[in-house]
């Protein structure tokens, strides 16, 4: 057995595209992890934001309900919006997207499944991605459940263009997918092409569940790096981070994820000033 | 000027077919009271404009107000997707106009600078520009680039919910300020609810941490709790376990309307009794 999970796995993946001083969202607990670990390791002068909210230079403590309690009580810098779309369009900001399908050209949709104008699944709305991919100089995406319904030749909804016609004429590489950490592997965008291409294979991993969990043809070279695992401070920091394991809700669902829920609802206060003990104004 | 009024008076402000801004983004700092007050109205045929919405959108389609919604984002974050948004999406029985983050608040600034857009590049690329006709591609007039503008949205009312309030109107936020400000100073009408109304002179000693000037104002009602059941930090936290009491109504017709009964066809007192003392929802609450 290896020691650590698939989630420390993404996570970990996830925190070696991170570097430089820049803002690094929080707004999924994989992304707030990964910040973290990256900032704890090789990348010391990351921006983190606080979990989900919007203060600057927090440490993630990832929680369903208190975000902005986080940013008080650990006096983090508090940031407006226009002090995040600002990052976003002078490309000083980074933010791993959990998108609902990508495609081999890294279009991808969180807004509906099936037409937009009739909708089989309406979800949830575009939100701020097309800012994302319209400004910055990493597209980082990230899945939990790499299969055909995710990974797919063409998304339903482009809610964050990849390499489209409209990107070669108006928007060159700003905001081009570049990363998509996936529980299979790590994959990347050949600019010229505009087309994925496996970056690492996870530890046991082999080419051919790959292509079968992938909606197309994708071309793996025989001789495609194996993912280097987390080390063992690289778990200790996720673990230290995430003590009521919010991380796990991503990969749950049914009755086990509502439990999770439920305990983590329950708990998450005490924990929040067990660590940081409340500091009123 | 005293501006102290009620819920119900904020509403009879609100015509019908008018256009209404909701402060507040996802579970946070959503003015629930006011809200509410307008799902139990007469009102109808309303058109939304929401940032990152949720609660307010479902609700308010959920109760058959709305004609039209503008929104970047509906939905309830992990705990799932809007049921009556989802509905209405599907059925096609709303009409929807899908823009972003970013957009609904340039659009919002285009409103407040009495210019008809502003330019952006947010959205090239994707097909937001094919679904929503609200938005077109121009050419700047300095370099040639293909720009979107995003035309000026402009609302009839704002509704917003802050920490503290003075009679006068003047609003603190001690949390995240969301788009609120850019609500306030698009809309014709503001109206605040406030979890508590201070004395000005005491209200001013917050600083900076007033973000709501009273000149945009044109009625504050008191309200505690009044973003329940979204989150007023540094208050109360969003309360998740009647979240997931209101996604399991909204999904089944029955449940649905008793949940409206229990919860939205009742007073304020009423509706904070029906959740248990004061003293038990802070105890869940207050972080």
């Amino acid at each position: 057995m290896p020691a650590y999970s698939i989630d420390e796995l993404i996570i970990t993946c996830m925190a070696r595209e991170l570097s430089g001083e820049v803002l690094v969202s929080s707004v999924t607990a994989l992304g707030a992890l990964a910040a973290h670990v990256a900032k704890s390791t090789h990348a010391p002068d990351l921006a983190v934001l606080s979990t989900p909210e919007s203060g600057m230079d927090a440490v993630p403590l990832p929680t369903l309900s208190l975000g902005q309690f986080l940013t008080d009580n650990q006096r983090a810098i508090p940031l407006t919006m226009e002090d995040i779309f600002d990052a976003i369009f002078t490309d000083r900001f980074r933010i791993w997207i959990n998108p609902a399908q990508i495609d081999q050209h890294g279009n991808v949709n969180i807004s509906v499944i099936g037409p937009w104008d009739h909708p089989k699944v309406a979800l949830v709305g575009s939100r701020g991605i097309p800012e994302d991919t319209s400004h910055l100089s990493q597209g980082l995406y990230y899945l939990t459940s790499h299969s055909p319904r995710t990974v797919v030749p063409k998304v339903d909804f482009i809610s964050g263009a990849g390499y489209t016609p409209e990107r070669a004429q108006w928007l060159g590489p700003y905001g081009a997918p570049t990363c998509l950490v996936s529980d299979l592997g790590v994959f990347g965008w050949d600019p010229a092409a505009g087309r994925m291409v496996p970056r690492s294979l996870h530890p046991g991993v082999s080419a051919d569940t790959v292509r079968e969990r992938t909606g197309f043809p994708l071309e793996i070279p025989a001789k495609v790096p194996v993912t280097i695992p987390p080390s063992a401070q690289e778990v200790a920091i996720i673990h230290a981070a995430d003590p009521l394991e919010v991380r796990k809700l991503e990969l749950l669902s049914g009755k086990e994820a509502a439990e999770k829920f439920a305990v983590i609802y329950e708990r998450e206060r005490q924990t929040l000033h067990a660590a940081w003990p409340r500091r009123r104004h | 000027m005293n501006k102290v009024v009620s819920c119900d008076d904020v509403v009879a402000e609100i015509r019908d077919g008018a256009t209404v801004a909701i402060g507040g983004s996802s579970l946070s700092r959503k003015p629930m009271a006011l809200v509410r007050a307008l799902a139990r109205s007469g009102r109808k045929n309303l058109r939304l404009i929401v940032n990152v919405g949720g609660p307010e959108v479902d609700l308010l389609i959920g109760t058959d107000k709305v004609a039209e919604a503008i929104y970047a984002f509906v939905g309830f974050e992990v705990m799932g997707l809007a049921p009556h948004f989802r509905r209405a999406r599907q059925e096609g029985s709303v009409r929807f106009q899908e823009w972003t983050e970013f957009t609904v608040m340039a659009g919002l600034d285009a409103a407040i600078k009495r210019v008809p857009f502003l330019p952006t590049h947010t959205g090239l690329g994707t097909d937001l520009l094919r679904v929503n006709s609200a938005f077109r591609t121009i050419q700047d007039p300095f370099e040639g680039q293909t720009l979107v503008a995003v035309p000026a949205l402009r609302p009839d009312v704002a509704l917003i919910h802050v920490n503290l309030a003075d009679s006068q109107g003047n609003g603190v936020i001690l949390g995240d300020g969301h788009m609120d400000v850019l609500c306030a100073k698009a809309a014709r009408k503001t109206f605040l609810s406030a979890e508590q109304i201070l004395l000005p002179e005491r209200l001013q000693t917050y600083g900076r941490d007033v973000r709501i000037l009273r000149t945009l104002v044109s009625g504050v009602v008191e309200a505690p709790w009044g973003a329940h059941f979204t989150g007023c930090a540094p208050d109360y936290r969003a309360d998740l376990t009647h979240v997931q009491e209101y996604l399991a109504a909204a999904r089944d017709r029955a449940a649905w309307h008793d949940y409206l009964e229990r919860y939205v066809y009742v007073s304020d007192q009423d509706y904070l009794r029906t959740l248990g003392s004061e003293r038990m929802l802070g105890e869940r609450l207050r972080v």
